[in-house]
C-alpha cells in the first residue's frame, strides 16, 4: 500500500514536471514570429524617439491575428522604444524612462516570461542598446546637451550593466546600430556642425578598434530609422532628404561594397516610411503611411519587386514607427580583440600621404608631396612628423584619445585639411592606404620606410613612454 | 533482491577505488589537456588525439577513408564523357556526361594532377606528379597503355600545335619536359618560372604560355614578382617571359578564343606590409592577369574581391567559346566567378597605365565585369565547358563531385556523384576547413593561401606581432610535421591545436576562433594528412652516389678538417638526427636579425628541405649554400667554414637527399618485393 502511493506520488511529480515542460515549450513555440513595434501616439517630433517630447510604448502583436489583441510590453513606463530581440530570440533590449523627468535607461525583458530588469544606471541618458556576440551589450551615452562641443560615444557593458566601457572616443554623436553579420557594430554618426552636416554610417570592431567610414549618405539626406542586415547580404534602413523626393525611403546598400551600391527601394512609392525590418523569408516589414493624414503602420514588402504587400498591422489611435519580429537568428561572429589595457598607446601606419583620391580633395595642391604631417588634438598641436620619401610615417599615440593629421609642404604650408577625428585603442595596430584615399584601395605591397625606424611617440613632446612588456607571439 | 554484506562491501571498494581513480585521473587529463591545448576549457575528449591523430596502423584505416578528390577534368569532343582526375583516388574517372555517371575509373600514377585529351580524342595523357611521369590511356579499352617519363612533377600538359609532342610542366623542378609522342622519349627540357603548373598554346598556335606559382627568389624587400614562361612551339625554346608584378599563385590560364587576350589567375599577397589588420586588404587579395596579346601588349591585373567580401585561391579559368564569358573557381570560398569579357575590355581600353596600376590594388573594380558568384560544393577547382559552351563542369575536390553549370542561366543544374565515401571523416572536415577562407575575416584567405598544396608558399611576412617591420617570418611547410614539435619559429606551441588556437585568430584570422570541434578536426588533418611527395628528384633509389655518401659523412662528421674535435653543440648532427632531422630543441644559430625581438629558434626539420626555399627564419638565406657563405661567418650554424667549396655542396647534396622515413620504410619494402619475385 505504502509502495503504491510512493508510486502515485512520483507518477503526480513526472506528469506535473512533463506538462510545465510541455506548456513552457508551447510557450517558446508561440514568441516565435512575434511581432513587436514601438507607438507613438502624437506627432513624431525626431528621428531620434529619446529626443521626442511625444512618448512611445513598445507592443506585441501576433501577426498571424493583427486584429486580436495588442500587449503592451512597457506597461508603467513613461516612455519606451528601441526594441532589439535577442539572437536566440529569448529576450529584448529596449530604451525607457519610467517618469517624464527621469534619464533614459536600457532594460532587458525576458520574452519567455515578460519580466524586466533594468540595465544601466548611469544618470545620463543611454539609448540604443544592441547585443554584442560575446554576451556583452553596445549603447549610446548621451548627454541632454546636444552641442557640437560634445561627443556622444559608445559604451559596451556587461549583460547586468556592469563593467561599462567607452569604445569610441573622438566628438561625434554615434548610435549604435545593429551588429553585422562579420561581428563588427555599425554605428550612425549623426556629428552636426555649424559648417557641415553628417550621415554617414562607422563600422568598427566591439572593442573600438579598426572604425572606419560604411557608408556616406548624399549632401542632406538623413537617416532615420535603424539599420538591419538582411539574409542576402543587403543593409536596409530608411533615408529621407536629397535624392529621395518622394519624402522618406527605404535605402538598400550591399554589404559587400557599401560605399557605392546604394538603391532607393522605394522612388515609386508615395508617402513616407518610418522603419524596416528584415524577414527570414527576405520580405520586409515596413513602417508606412500613404500621407502626412494617416497613421504609420505595418506593411510586407517585396525588395525584388520593389512594391508593397498586404497590410501587417495598423493602429488607430498610434504610428506604428519600429519593428522588430522575434526569431533566432545566427549569431554574428564574435571576434577578438587586441585591446590590451595594460598598453598606454597604439600604432598607427600610414602607407604614403601623398596618394590621395583626387575626387575627394577640392582646392589642393595634387601634385605637391607632403613632407610632413601635422598631429592635432582636440585643443592644440600634439606635434610635427616628418614624412620618409616613400610619404610613409608611424606613429606611436596615446590611446583613446582624439586627433587629426593634415599633411604639411616643405613650407609648413597646408596641402590636405585634416582627415575625420580618430582615435586608437590601447595596443592598436591600426594602417591607413594613403590621406583622403579611395577607401576601397587597398595597400601596395611594399615595405614602408617609415617602419624601418621605431615608430615616432605622439604627442612629441613625450620622449619616452613606460610600455607593459608585450611576448612575442 | 537483497544483496549480501559480502557484496556491498566488494561494491563499496570498487566505488572507492573507482573515486580514488576518478578524481587524480580527472585532474591529470585535465593538466594533460591543457597543456596539449594551451587553453583550459577544451573538452576532455580524449579520441580527439588519440584516436585521430594516428598516422598509420589499423586505427588510422579504421578512422580514415579513401576520397577520389577531383581535380582537374577534359570533356570529349563530341561532349558525350567527362575525364576527371581524381588526385587522391591515383585513377582516372570517366563520366558520361549525357546520363551523368560514372562509367569506369582507370588507374594511373601517384597523386595525379591534369588530364589532357589526344587530338584525334583516342587517348588521354595524365600526368602523375609523385610517380613523375604521364600516363598514356587508350580510351578505346580504358587501360593505361604507355607511361612516359618526364622530370619531377608533372602538373599542366599540353601538346604541340602538330600533335606530335608533348609538354608537361614539372612543378617541382620547374621545368617542362618535351616529350616525342612517337618515341615516347623526352627530347628536353626547358627551364621556366618557379614551381610552375599550367601551360596553354596560344590560338594562333605558336607560342605556349607557363604559369608559375611561386614569385622569383629574391631578398625580403624586393617586389613580389612571379615569371609567366613563354615558349616557341615550332622551336621548343623559350621564347621569352614576362613578369607579373606584386603577384603570385599564377595557377593556370586561358586565352580568348579570338587570342586578344591571355587570362591567368593570381594572388597578390601583402607579406612586405605589415599584417596589423584584415581590414581593407591589408592582407592578401585576388584576382586575375591579363596579357593583351599584341605588339607592346600590356599586362594588366584586376581583383576578383569585392571591399566586404573576399574571393581567395582562385585556381582554373576557362573562356567561353564565343569568348563573352570567363569563370574562374575560387577554391577558398565554394564558388565559381562569372566574368564578362567584353567589359573588361571595355576597362583596359578607356584606362590609362596609371589608371590600370590603381585598378591592380581597387576592391571596388570587380563590380565592373564580374557578373554572378555561383555557388558550388566544397573546394571547386579545375574547370572544362562543353564544346558548345553550353555546359560547365566544376571538380568540387573536396566533394568527391562535379557539379554542372548552365553558362547561360548562370544556375547549377546538376551534381554528379563520383562515387567517393559518403561518411566525412574528421581529417577530411579538416580538409575541408583549411581549404575554406570562412574561418578568416571577410574571407580573405584561408590556410591553403599561405601553405598552396598544404606546403607553403616561398614568401616571406612581416606578422607584426609585436611591432611593425619586426619579426619576419619566412612560412614553413606543413608536411609530416606530425613528429616535430614544438611548432612556430620560435617554438612556443607545443601542438598544432595551441598554434591554431585563440592567439590564431587574435593575431592572423581576425575573426572567431576555431570552435573547438573544427580545431580538433584541422588539428587531426595538418597532423596525419599532409604528406612530402616522393624525393624523385634527389633520391629516386636508397642508394646514395657517392657524392651524397661524402655529403653524409661530413654532415656527421665530429672533427674538423685539422682534425680538431669539433664541440658536441655545434656538429650538425645533433641539432638534426634522423629521422626528422630535428632534435626539436630551441637553438642560437647566429641569424638573429636587428629587428627581431630577443628569441631561440626552435630547430627546423630537415626532410625534403630541397623543396622549401628560402632558407632560415626570416628566409635570407635564397638557398642552402647561402645558409654557410654568407650567414655563418662564426660557424655558429655548425662548422662549416673550414670546408672547400666542392665538400659544402657534396654536403648540400647529401641534405636534399633526405626524405620522409615513411619514404624510405616503402622503398625498402619494394626493393625486398622486388628480390623476393626475383
Amino acid at each position: 500500500m505504502k509502495r503504491k502511493s510512493s508510486i502515485s506520488i512520483h507518477l503526480i511529480i513526472f506528469s506535473i514536471s512533463f506538462s510545465g515542460l510541455f506548456f513552457s515549450s508551447c510557450g517558446k513555440k508561440n514568441l516565435e514570429g512575434l511581432m513587436v513595434c514601438t507607438e507613438v501616439t502624437g506627432k513624431i517630433q525626431h528621428q531620434n524617439l529619446w529626443k521626442s517630447k511625444t512618448p512611445a510604448r513598445i507592443v506585441a502583436i501576433d501577426p498571424a491575428q493583427p486584429e486580436g489583441n495588442i500587449k503592451v510590453l512597457t506597461e508603467g513606463y513613461y516612455s519606451a522604444h528601441s526594441p532589439e530581440i535577442s539572437w536566440d530570440g529569448k529576450s529584448m533590449l529596449f530604451t525607457a524612462r519610467q517618469k517624464e523627468n527621469d534619464s533614459w535607461k536600457i532594460y532587458e525583458m525576458n520574452l519567455d516570461n515578460f519580466k524586466i530588469r533594468q540595465v544601466t544606471s548611469s544618470d545620463e541618458n543611454c539609448s540604443n542598446a544592441v547585443h554584442l556576440p560575446n554576451g556583452r551589450l553596445v549603447y549610446g551615452l548621451l548627454t541632454c546637451k546636444d552641442s557640437a562641443n560634445t561627443g556622444h560615444p559608445l559604451f559596451t557593458c556587461n549583460p547586468d550593466g556592469s563593467d561599462p566601457k567607452q569604445i569610441t572616443f573622438n566628438r561625434n554623436t554615434y548610435s549604435a546600430l545593429t551588429v553585422l553579420n562579420d561581428g563588427r557594430v555599425l554605428a550612425l554618426d549623426k556629428t552636426s556642425s555649424a559648417d557641415k552636416q553628417k550621415n554617414i554610417l562607422m563600422v568598427m570592431r566591439p572593442d573600438g578598434t579598426k572604425a572606419e567610414l560604411f557608408y556616406q549618405g548624399t549632401v542632406g539626406s538623413n537617416l532615420i530609422s535603424s539599420v538591419s542586415e538582411t539574409t542576402n547580404g543587403k543593409i536596409v534602413f530608411v533615408e529621407s532628404g536629397a535624392g529621395t523626393p518622394n519624402g522618406t525611403n527605404i535605402t538598400s546598400i550591399s554589404y559587400n561594397r557599401p560605399l557605392h551600391s546604394r538603391v532607393n527601394l522605394t522612388s515609386e512609392i508615395k508617402g513616407d516610411f518610418q522603419s524596416v525590418f528584415p524577414m527570414p523569408s527576405g520580405k520586409l516589414l515596413v513602417s508606412y503611411r500613404t500621407s502626412e493624414a494617416e497613421r504609420y503602420s505595418v506593411y510586407e514588402f517585396d525588395p525584388e519587386t520593389k512594391s508593397l504587400g498586404k497590410l501587417v498591422f495598423a493602429d488607430a489611435e498610434y504610428d506604428v514607427c519600429e519593428i522588430a519580429v522575434v526569431h533566432q537568428q545566427v549569431r554574428p561572429k564574435k571576434l577578438p580583440s587586441e585591446v590590451d589595457f595594460g598598453v598606454k598607446t597604439g600604432l598607427l601606419l600610414c602607407q604614403d600621404v601623398n596618394f590621395s583620391d583626387p575626387n575627394s580633395i577640392k582646392n589642393s595642391p595634387a601634385l605637391q608631396k607632403a613632407v610632413s604631417v601635422e598631429i592635432m588634438g582636440i585643443d592644440s598641436s600634439m606635434g610635427i612628423v616628418p614624412v620618409e620619401q616613400d610619404g610613409s610615417f608611424f606613429l606611436k599615440v596615446i590611446a583613446d584619445q582624439p586627433f587629426h593629421i593634415r599633411t604639411l609642404d616643405e613650407n609648413g604650408k597646408v596641402l590636405n585639411q585634416p582627415c575625420e577625428w580618430i582615435w586608437i585603442r590601447p595596443n592598436e595596430r591600426r594602417g591607413c592606404v594613403g590621406c583622403h584615399e579611395d577607401h576601397e584601395q587597398t595597400p601596395e605591397n611594399r615595405v614602408p620606410l617609415a617602419v624601418k625606424n621605431l615608430p615616432v611617440n605622439v604627442p612629441v613632446h613625450i620622449e619616452k613612454i613606460k610600455e607593459k612588456k608585450i611576448s612575442l607571439e | 533482491m537483497k544483496i549480501s554484506t559480502k557484496n556491498r562491501w566488494i561494491l563499496g571498494i570498487l566505488v572507492l577505488l573507482g573515486l580514488i581513480i576518478y578524481f587524480p585521473g580527472h585532474k591529470f587529463a585535465r593538466a594533460h589537456v591543457n597543456y596539449r591545448t594551451g587553453v583550459e576549457d577544451h573538452p576532455l575528449l580524449c579520441l580527439n588525439c588519440h584516436l585521430y591523430m594516428n598516422t598509420s596502423g589499423p586505427i588510422a584505416k579504421m578512422v580514415n577513408e579513401d576520397y577520389l578528390s577531383p581535380i582537374n577534368l577534359a570533356v570529349s569532343k563530341d561532349g558525350s564523357r567527362l575525364y576527371v582526375v581524381a588526385q587522391e583516388g591515383n585513377a582516372l574517372i570517366t563520366v558520361d556526361a549525357d546520363q551523368e555517371k560514372v562509367i569506369n575509373k582507370i588507374e594511373v600514377g601517384e597523386l595525379p594532377h591534369s588530364v589532357l585529351l589526344s587530338n584525334d580524342g583516342q587517348k588521354a595523357y595524365v600526368s602523375n606528379q609523385w610517380s613523375d611521369h604521364v600516363s598514356v590511356i587508350d580510351l578505346s579499352t580504358s587501360k593505361v597503355v604507355d607511361t612516359l617519363q618526364t622530370a619531377n612533377g608533372p602538373a599542366g600538359l599540353a601538346l604541340s600545335a602538330d600533335g606530335k609532342m608533348l609538354y608537361a610542366v614539372n612543378t617541382y623542378s620547374s621545368n617542362v619536359s618535351v616529350i616525342d609522342l612517337e618515341t615516347g622519349e623526352e627530347q628536353k627540357r626547358l627551364e621556366v618560372g618557379n614551381n610552375p603548373t599550367g601551360i596553354k598554346l596560344s590560338p594562333e598556335k605558336k607560342l605556349l604560355f607557363v604559369t608559375s606559382r611561386r614569385a622569383i627568389l629574391a631578398p625580403y624587400g624586393d617586389p613580389v614578382k612571379t615569371d609567366m614562361t613563354l615558349i616557341n612551339d615550332s622551336s621548343r625554346r623559350i621564347e621569352g617571359y614576362k613578369t607579373l608584378e606584386s603577384a603570385h599563385i599564377a595557377e593556370n590560364l586561358a586565352f580568348t578564343p579570338s587570342g586578344d587576350l591571355a587570362v591567368v589567375t593570381l594572388v597578390r599577397p601583402k607579406n612586405l606590409v605589415p599584417s596589423i589588420q584584415v581590414e581593407r586588404g591589408f592582407m592578401m587579395n585576388h584576382g586575375i592577369g591579363i596579357f593583351e596579346q599584341k605588339k607592346d601588349g600590356r599586362i594588366i591585373q584586376l581583383l576578383l574581391d569585392e571591399p566586404n567580401a573576399f574571393y581567395p585561391d582562385a585556381f582554373d579559368v576557362v573562356i567561353t567559346p564565343d569568348g563573352k564569358k570567363a569563370f574562374v573557381s575560387n577554391s577558398g570560398v565554394d564558388c565559381i566567378s562569372v566574368l564578362d569579357m567584353d567589359s573588361i575590355r571595355a576597362l583596359i581600353a578607356a584606362s590609362t597605365p596609371e589608371m590600370l596600376n590603381s585598378c591592380a590594388n581597387n576592391l571596388g573594380i570587380s563590380s565592373r565585369f564580374v557578373v554572378k558568384r555561383i555557388p558550388t560544393g566544397a573546394n571547386p577547382k579545375g574547370l572544362a565547358l562543353s564544346p558548345d559552351g553550353k555546359k560547365l563542369y566544376v571538380a568540387e575536390q573536396l566533394q568527391d563531385r562535379i557539379s554542372v553549370i548552365n553558362t547561360e542561366s548562370l544556375e547549377t543544374i546538376a551534381t554528379i556523384d563520383l562515387g567517393g565515401p559518403k561518411k566525412i571523416t574528421v581529417a577530411r572536415r579538416g580538409k575541408r576547413l583549411f581549404a575554406n577562407a570562412g574561418h578568416t575575416f571577410q574571407n580573405q584567405y584561408s590556410c591553403y593561401s599561405c601553405h598552396p598544396d598544404y606546403h607553403e608558399d616561398g614568401l616571406v611576412y612581416n606578422m607584426a606581432s609585436k611591432d611593425m617591420g619586426r619579426n619576419l617570418t619566412n612560412v614553413q611547410s606543413l608536411r609530416d610535421i606530425s613528429k616535430t614539435a614544438p611548432f612556430k619559429w620560435n617554438g612556443k606551441n607545443q601542438t598544432v591545436f595551441k598554434q591554431d588556437g585563440i592567439r590564431f585568430s587574435t593575431v592572423l584570422t581576425r575573426t572567431e576562433q576555431f570552435s573547438y570541434p573544427d580545431l580538433d578536426a584541422i588539428s587531426s588533418f595538418i597532423m596525419t594528412g599532409i604528406h612530402y611527395p616522393p624525393n624523385l628528384q634527389h633520391n629516386p633509389a636508397t642508394e646514395l652516389t657517392e657524392a651524397q655518401l661524402r655529403g653524409k659523412e661530413i654532415f656527421e662528421r665530429t672533427v674538423d678538417q685539422t682534425g680538431k674535435e669539433i664541440p658536441v653543440g655545434n656538429r650538425c648532427i645533433t641539432c638534426h638526427p634522423a629521422p626528422y632531422f630535428t632534435n626539436r630543441k630551441l637553438a642560437d644559430v647566429g641569424t638573429l636579425a636587428a629587428t627581431d625581438d630577443s628569441i631561440l629558434f626552435d630547430v627546423p626539420h630537415l626532410n625534403n628541405i630541397y623543396a622549401s626555399a628560402p632558407y632560415l627564419h626570416d628566409g635570407r638565406a635564397a638557398t642552402l649554400e647561402e645558409i654557410w657563405t654568407k650567414y655563418s661567418p662564426y660557424d655558429r650554424h655548425g662548422v662549416a667554414n673550414d670546408l672547400s667549396k666542392i665538400e659544402l655542396n657534396e654536403m648540400i647534396e647529401y641534405l636534399k637527399t633526405l626524405s620522409s622515413p615513411d619514404y624510405y620504410e616503402s622503398l625498402t619494402k619494394k626493393k625486398h618485393t622486388e628480390n623476393t619475385s626475383n
